[in-house]
């Protein structure tokens, strides 16, 4: 038997149950398998499928198409639920790329949440302009115009601050890390379709540099008389 | 009076018309060619001036076009009008092959090679170098480097320090995790251009369309629009070595103006511009605020700096009428008398020596 205390996951114990059964039902089998006079009697039982059946169920995948339920991906990432398995490394991106959306996610709140608060400083400056009658009686192209001029004045108080400055620093960092992970996904796809990937012609390109930076390289020149030296040796 | 449907109709049908523009309309021939740089030499259009050639060092991070946007809206037009022998460096369009390149190969390498085929084209020992926007920056790390070839340094819109309090590019670049950011390939023109729409998010992607609506009957200030237009949106992606070492060094470590720039193994100190120095900054630049350029003048060991500030935007700086009647005539002027002082010097040099 596993033991079940160690894990802290939720779905932890869900899982060694599935992965429990299933061993029970594969050591039954090979029983089976192992019995030359079970041979030719009832077909063989398929039940090592079950335990997953119930544990994909578990995570919202259902496999009645018609049920309406969708798969919650979330489940499977949120935590540090191990990835297993032939597709264990994408897997692994997977949950990065999941991990990441989640950051960019919650980070983007808090960046939008700095633009409502540009947008009420816009808009109290503009019906208290400085010392001048306020644009809103004027004609609608005046109005417009004011808008514009506090809104940009407003955005600018808060596009020098420090904090504007981290939240956009860390959408762009997560968007990079994105990337990257994105990238891994694709040249693992490249491979399998035998296609050229990133890596290969970055090789191919350092290669070329460097064929280049000798083939620039200045030939020293030959001291003065060594041809002569050399036939007068001769 | 028109209902402001119809205005629009009347304003996308007349966009429509005018469809694809063209930019960049003086003569030029691609004198040398190397990897996606190209340099380029402009036919004359008056009298050639009495002083070297002057090598325009544009930025790698927009297309040099917008320095000859149109015939009547082009200051490399207005500079060959004055009789200025006109070259230009055109950093190109990099790709995944340039993404390994090295700032110090696009500075002493690209930048270099231009400057040594045009002194032995003219058989000279020096030329007048403009660097503009980030191409300054570039040109005055190349102008430390190699002294002996730059006769005369003129910066525009060049930001030397990079850390004053109005530089909002600054800050937003301080906390960017280049590697990360890089470690994926080239940075692309796309990403830059949203940087920049975000400097100004509400006149840039909002206002400037509004105001539109006001030139609809008017054909030529439309195509005007739309030249611009296709340039801002034009940016080239940033090989991501050269612009990882470039925001790391300049924007976030401010090595430049501290000292502490080293290229090819070589201090990168400011002092040691020698040559006389005219620095053109614009007093509205939301991207190099003037705070950015003023220093230079404090931080070079040249006794001949003069700097000229001209009240327009960054942009302006290229295609405002103020700019256009300002500043190629000051660069002419600027680089004449120091001409003229420089024969005068080497005639009195000549005499000394007679003497002894």
């Amino acid at each position: 038997m596993t033991d079940q205390s160690e894990s802290t996951h939720p779905l932890a114990p869900i899982f060694v149950k599935a992965w429990d059964d299933y061993a029970s039902a594969c050591q039954s089998l090979f029983q089976r398998l192992s019995d030359p006079s079970a041979a030719g009697s009832a077909p063989m039982s398929m039940a090592f499928f079950a335990p997953w059946r119930e544990f994909a169920q578990t995570l919202g995948m259902d496999l009645n198409p018609q049920s309406g339920q969708q798969f919650k991906a979330q489940s499977l990432f949120a935590g540090a639920f191990p990835a297993l398995g032939i597709s264990r490394e994408y897997q692994q991106i997977a949950q990065r790329l999941f991990d990441l959306t989640g950051r960019f996610q919650r980070c983007y709140a808090e960046f939008q949440q700095q633009g409502a608060d540009m947008a009420q400083i816009a808009v109290k400056s503009m019906h208290r302009p400085n010392g001048k009658e306020s644009p809103v009686a004027n004609s609608p192209a005046a109005v417009y115009e004011a808008w514009i001029e506090s809104a940009e004045a407003a955005y600018g108080q808060i596009a020098h601050g420090e904090a504007f400055a981290r939240r956009l620093a860390d959408l762009c960092n997560i968007l990079s890390e994105f990337k990257i992970e994105r990238g891994k996904l694709l040249e693992r796809i490249a491979r399998h379709l035998d296609l050229p990937s990133r890596a290969e012609v970055d090789s191919l390109h350092r290669q070329i540099r460097a064929l280049t930076a000798v083939a620039h390289k200045p030939v020293p020149a030959k001291r003065k008389g060594a041809k002569s030296r050399r036939r007068r040796a001769t | 009076m028109s209902t402001p449907e119809e205005s629009l109709a009347t304003l996308l049908q007349a966009l429509h018309q005018i469809g694809d523009v063209e930019v960049g309309t003086s003569l030029r021939t691609c004198d040398y060619a190397e990897d996606k740089i190209k340099l380029y030499h402009y036919a004359p259009l008056a009298r050639p001036a009495k002083f070297p050639p002057l090598l325009i060092c544009y930025a790698m991070v927009n297309r040099p076009y917008m320095l000859d946007l149109q015939p009547d809206r082009s200051l490399i037009r207005e500079l060959l009008y004055a009789g200025v022998d006109v070259y230009l460096l055109d950093w190109g369009y990099p790709d995944g092959a340039d993404r390994f390149t090295a700032l110090e190969e696009y500075i002493c390498g690209y930048l270099g090679r231009c400057v040594e085929f045009i002194l032995e084209k003219a058989s000279i020992k020096s030329l007048n170098l403009l660097g503009i926007c980030q191409g300054g920056t570039l040109a005055l790390c190349y102008a430390v480097l190699q002294p002996q070839r730059v006769a005369n340094l003129i910066t525009m819109v060049t930001p030397v320090d990079f850390k004053t309090p109005e530089n909002l590019l600054s800050k937003w670049a301080q906390h960017i995790d280049l590697e990360l950011l890089t470690q994926s390939g080239n940075v692309s023109g796309e990403f830059l251009n949203l940087i920049y729409l975000a400097l100004m998010p509400f006149r840039l992607t909002q206002q400037k369309y509004v105001n539109l609506l006001q030139m609809q009957g008017n054909r030529a200030q439309l195509e005007n629009f739309m030249r611009m237009e296709k340039w801002i949106f034009d940016s080239p992606d940033q090989p991501a070595r050269a612009f990882r070492e470039f925001v790391q060094w300049f924007f976030q470590e401010n090595r430049l103006i501290r000292g502490e720039l080293v290229l090819g193994g070589k201090a990168v100190l400011l002092e040691n511009i020698k040559q006389p120095v005219l620095n053109i900054y614009a007093a509205n630049d939301h991207l190099v605020p003037p705070s950015a350029s003023i220093p230079l003048g404090a931080h070079i060991g040249s006794k001949d700096y003069q700097s000229l500030q001209v009240d327009v935007g960054h942009i302006g700086m290229y295609v405002s009428s103020k700019a256009r009647q300002t500043v190629p005539t000051a660069i002419t002027r600027w680089l004449q008398k120091r001409s003229s002082q420089g024969v005068k010097r080497s005639a009195q040099g000549v005499a000394r020596k007679r003497r002894r």
